[in-house]
């Protein structure tokens, strides 16, 4: 008993184990980042309509300092605790998709709850759910590098689910982060190559199908047709396009400067503290503000793989490589719309991005990285001899 | 694969991404930045239209007829305005100008992003009001913009034309239209649209986070040309007045027939009139009116649907001189006349009361024709009752005997049916202007009909082919495969009757061809066109479009005849003491029928004077009733102006074809 004390203490006692400090302090310089940005779009709009110029950055460090609550809390709260209570929480986020459809229409879409303080958005909200459900289910394998085709259609129907219920709403650019953060943790599950083109194949497939029967919304193919070629709509979205890209391009390589951005500034570029916001980064910090702020999101991703890799079970592991996935996409997919490689899908960019709903999912899924990173297990340089 | 080998994967993958971004960050702002630079600093600069005043449109002497003048007008520029801002400064424009906010929102989107429009003419007062307030109204100035002005009222409205928003085709046709910035519709307005536009000049400021801060020097609009006409002011009083009253005394022609019971030449109420004064050596217009008529003014600021449909019912925009199309009746008779000159016609030689040999034919009222297949007769009745004589083809002319015409057209029948020559008739009509569009400088200058056996085969093909083609040949009989083209018909052309159509104004072109030795001269209402200073731009001259020969000594025995008309024949009542100078004039009465449901159709054409014919006059009162009776009595005042005679009231004359 007395010699098997050491080893037992070493396992179990992780006091010693500290928070991630990169991975928290690279969403403290994100977030304080966008909080800058937010205050330089909306600064000038704000004075002109005589309101505080704070206004909207204000409103934003509110979900920020929540945010920043909830990763603490999420970090505390041992990540494996959720396999018990996952049918109630997934059954709640179902419950939650299907209730934003019995509130009134904002700009064509059902996406919103209104509740005191914000508008609840179910949608980021679902993105953490469906992966911790995924990572539950593909942890769920006997041998533990291999997905079976059971758990691929499990999975199937369960991201399916909140997915198809968010297309409905519509959301196209939360809908298609599913499926990507979904082949992501089944190339990191060890799904085959038959396996992952099989997914990949079908859902060529069913892209295709979805536009020859007219499946999506007017607003949505419209959106892919006018990223294709802007000049279908030089006034409407490709006005848009154009302008977020003669913004960035206009900041040339180190930028006009903070509060220097006139496109930005000047409503030229709409939802610029929003969906946009990376074009008041490219306009007033230029080439080298752009590419510092990816190197910060590559860090981040980084950061995730490295906890994917050290976490102490396989269900840890996924939920990290999701976490990180889904920021890929985002990030990928936001800078990218903005300089006209990816369609404009309405994706935030993360921690940056005006919106309460989305900061506080992106806060709890780093919380719950960060929580793997505390259990995970042993910590080889805290064994006692 | 292990599982640190796939995140080590995943890991590059996600770099690959990051790296297209980074490179595609690299050639947006680097490879492309310095273009990027350029194209926000020229969107940076914001060029607003000035509208250049549109030109002025004067009579033949230089009264000036429509001018434009500057009003203060509340402009809405869209570079200036936030669109968060955008509902608000809507709503407050809305309170402000009591003009639904609706409305202004379609005039913002239709203005387009980074447009400039105006909301509303504003007076001086409302000017200055706004102009305190200004800071509420984010990107709202007050400006001076030109405005038309239509001095002479309805007077010469359908030769002048009004002004309307272009259309999408409008703008897709022709660049450099603005879409809140009026153009030409109808009349002078819209054939000369190009020469009295001007324009427009540009302000440009560059602009930086909302204030103005640099400004080029103003580009000054250059204003329109000024459009001269033909018509003469003082002439076109006479006519327009003598017009209206002459449709009053047609309402008082018709009372007298209703009197004594003859309800079916009164059935309507006359309303409608046109009349024209045309120069018969050159084809300008010198008067030209329409009735009912329209004051274009109503059309500055846009017309309410109400009063437009009101207008539109009374077909007051629509130009009867020019466009109208009637039979022409009686005055037709003078082409025949001619025809049966200049071609030698030999009448037919197998009809009683047809006196080839003397070329004279027996005025009793009606002609008996038994040429049918089943042998029995056929009755053509003349619209007078008694007996006149036998006539030659000048008394014919003076009393208008359709049975003298009906032998003209018998003769052609059976001495050339079949051949070449049996369009003579047709040709001579064609030739004098009719069957085609009189080429005016103004819209809606329809060809009219001259028919002949090749119209009606036509015609009787697309209707066989196409049964839902809208019927011209109304006879069944016309429709069985064989010949449509009948002897009648041609009988009918000759006294300008059946399918025969004209518009006044190819009346006034063919008298004055007639008139003048066989000129036909292409008619114009614009003489000249002057910049704003005042120098020559362009100047319309006479173009002859056909010369018919004529033998000389024909042409000046119809116009004895056409004076006769006017001292002895069908117009001597209502020229009765016409002045000194009626020995000098002349003209043509005419009667036309057209469907049953409505009353004849009055004409008359004067030639002024006879000796060395200057003027071709054409009065037509529509649904008029009679020619002689109604017509005659208004040109009779015209011409009195023209021979420098003293106008007398107009009464009514004898109702004669």
């Amino acid at each position: 008993m007395a010699t098997a004390a050491p080893s037992l203490t070493a396992v179990t006692d992780r006091r010693g184990n500290r928070p991630d400090s990169i991975l928290v302090s690279m969403v403290l310089l994100l977030s304080g980042f966008g909080l800058l940005m937010i205050y330089s779009a909306t600064r000038f709009g704000l004075e002109r309509a005589e309101q505080i110029p704070t206004g909207t950055m204000e409103r934003q460090m509110i979900f920020v300092t929540a945010g920043l609550i909830a990763v603490g809390l999420f970090s505390l709260i041992d990540y494996r605790e959720y396999r018990n209570f996952l049918p109630l929480i997934y059954g709640a986020i179902i419950l939650l998709l299907f209730a934003v459809f019995l509130f009134p229409e904002v700009n064509g879409a059902r996406r919103w709850i209104p509740i005191p303080l914000f508008n609840l958005q179910p949608a980021e909200f679902a993105k953490p759910v469906v992966i911790v459900t995924m990572a539950y289910v593909l942890s769920q394998s006997k041998n533990p590098d291999v997905v079976g085709w059971r758990q691929i259609t499990q999975i199937l129907v369960l991201a399916g689910l909140p997915a198809g219920l968010i297309l409905l709403e519509p959301d196209l650019g939360t809908t298609l982060t599913i499926p990507f953060v979904m082949l992501v943790m089944l190339f990191a599950a060890g799904a085959s190559w038959k396996q992952l083109t099989t997914l990949i194949g079908s859902g060529v497939i069913a892209v295709v199908a979805a536009f020859r029967f007219d499946l999506l919304q007017d607003h949505q193919e419209r959106r892919i047709r006018v990223f294709l070629d802007p000049d279908l709509d030089p006034q409407g979205m490709g006005f848009q396009l154009r302008q977020s890209k003669l913004a960035i391009g206009s900041g040339q390589l180190t930028g006009k400067g903070l509060f220097e951005g006139t496109q930005t500034n000047l409503a030229y570029v709409p939802e610029s503290e929003t969906d946009f916001i990376f074009t008041a980064v490219g306009e007033q910090l230029g080439f080298v503000g752009g590419v510092i702020l990816v190197a910060a999101f590559l860090v981040l991703i980084w950061r995730l793989l490295v906890i994917a890799a050290h976490a102490r079970d396989r269900f840890g592991s996924l939920i990290a490589v999701g976490v990180a996935g889904m920021l890929v996409f985002h990030v990928f997919v936001n800078i990218g719309m903005t300089v006209g490689i990816a369609p404009v899908t309405g994706l935030p960019l993360p921690f940056l991005s005006l919106g309460g709903s989305f900061y506080l999912a992106m806060a709890i899924s780093i919380g719950i990285a960060n929580s793997i990173w505390l259990k995970r297990s042993p910590v080889p340089d805290r064994l006692e001899p | 694969m292990r599982f640190s080998l796939r995140l080590t994967v995943l890991f590059g993958l996600f770099l690959a991404l990051f790296a297209i971004l980074s490179m595609r960050l690299w050639f947006v702002q680097i490879a492309e930045g310095a273009a990027a630079v350029e194209a926000t600093e020229n969107q940076s600069w914001v060029s607003v239209d000035t509208p250049a005043p549109r030109g002025d449109i004067r009579d033949r002497n230089g009264l000036v007829l429509a001018t434009s003048r500057f009003v203060p007008a509340v402009v809405v520029d869209r570079h200036l305005v936030n669109p968060e801002d955008k509902d608000v400064l809507i709503q407050r424009l809305s309170a402000l100008l009591a003009i639904p906010a609706d409305d202004i929102a379609a005039m913002y989107e239709a203005a387009g992003v980074n447009g400039t429009f105006t909301v509303a003419i504003v007076d001086t007062v409302e000017a200055y009001q706004i102009n305190e307030k200004l800071d509420l109204f984010p990107g709202v100035r007050i400006e001076k913009v030109p405005e038309r002005v239509y001095i002479s009222g309805s007077s010469m409205s359908h030769v002048i034309g009004q002004l309307g928003l272009p259309t999408a085709e409008d703008i897709e046709e022709r660049s450099g239209l603005s879409p809140s910035v009026r153009i030409g519709k109808s009349g002078v307005e819209a054939r000369y649209d190009e020469w009295l536009q001007g324009e427009s000049g540009e302000v440009s400021y560059q602009v930086r986070l909302g204030d103005v801060i640099t400004q080029r020097p103003e580009v000054p609009a250059t204003p329109g040309n000024t459009v001269i006409l033909s018509l003469d002011s003082g002439l076109q009083a006479v006519v327009e007045a003598a017009l209206i009253e002459g449709i009053q005394l047609s309402n008082e022609w018709k009372d007298g027939q209703r009197a004594t019971g003859n309800d079916d030449a009164a059935k309507n109420e006359t309303v409608r009139g046109a009349a024209i004064v045309l120069d018969v050596k050159t084809g300008e217009v010198v008067s030209m009116a329409s009735y009912p008529s329209y004051d274009p003014s109503l059309f500055v600021g846009g017309l309410d649907t109400e009063t437009y449909s009101l207008l539109a019912d009374q077909q007051a925009f629509l130009n009867l001189a020019v466009s109208g199309q009637y039979p022409p009746a009686s005055t037709f008779k003078a082409v025949t006349y001619l025809t049966f000159l200049e071609e030698n016609v030999p009448l037919p030689t197998d009809v009683e009361g047809i006196d080839p040999a003397s070329k004279v034919v027996h005025c009793d009222g009606q002609l008996e024709l038994s040429r049918l297949n089943d042998g029995s007769a056929q009755i053509f009745r003349d619209w007078y009752t008694g007996d006149k004589g036998w006539l030659d083809v000048s008394a014919s002319l003076q009393e208008s005997c359709n049975i003298f015409f009906y032998s003209v057209a018998l003769g052609i029948h059976d001495a050339w049916d079949g051949t070449p020559r049996e369009t003579v008739l047709q040709e001579m009509a064609r030739g004098l202007g009719y069957g085609a569009s009189t080429g005016i400088d103004l819209t809606s200058d329809p060809s009219g009909v001259i028919p002949d056996r090749e119209l009606f085969l036509a015609w009787q093909e697309a209707q066989m082919d196409d049964p839902e083609e809208a019927p011209r040949l109304l006879d069944e009989s016309r429709l069985d495969g064989r010949d449509p083209w009948f002897g009648g018909d041609l009988m009918n052309a000759a006294i300008g009757q059946g399918t025969v159509s004209a518009t006044p104004l190819q009346v006034a072109v063919s008298y004055a061809a007639m008139a003048n030795g066989g000129e036909v001269w292409e008619p114009y209402v614009v003489r000249e066109i002057r910049d704003s200073t005042g120098n020559l731009v362009e100047i319309n001259t006479p173009t002859l479009r056909n010369e018919v020969e004529l033998d000389q000594a024909n042409v000046a025995q119809l116009l004895a005849d056409l004076n006769r008309v006017v001292t002895r024949g069908t117009a001597a009542t209502a020229f009765r003491g016409f002045g000194d100078s009626l020995f000098d004039v002349g003209g043509k009465t005419g009667t036309g029928q057209s469907i049953a449901s409505k009353d004849n159709h009055a004409w008359f054409v004067g030639i002024a004077p006879i000796s060395d014919p200057r003027y071709s006059v054409v009065v037509l009162i529509d649904e008029g009733g009679s020619g002689g009776a109604v017509a005659a009595p208004v040109a009779r005042q015209i011409m009195q102006y023209l021979m420098g005679e003293e106008m007398d009231p107009i009464v009514v004359g004898e109702s004669a074809q």
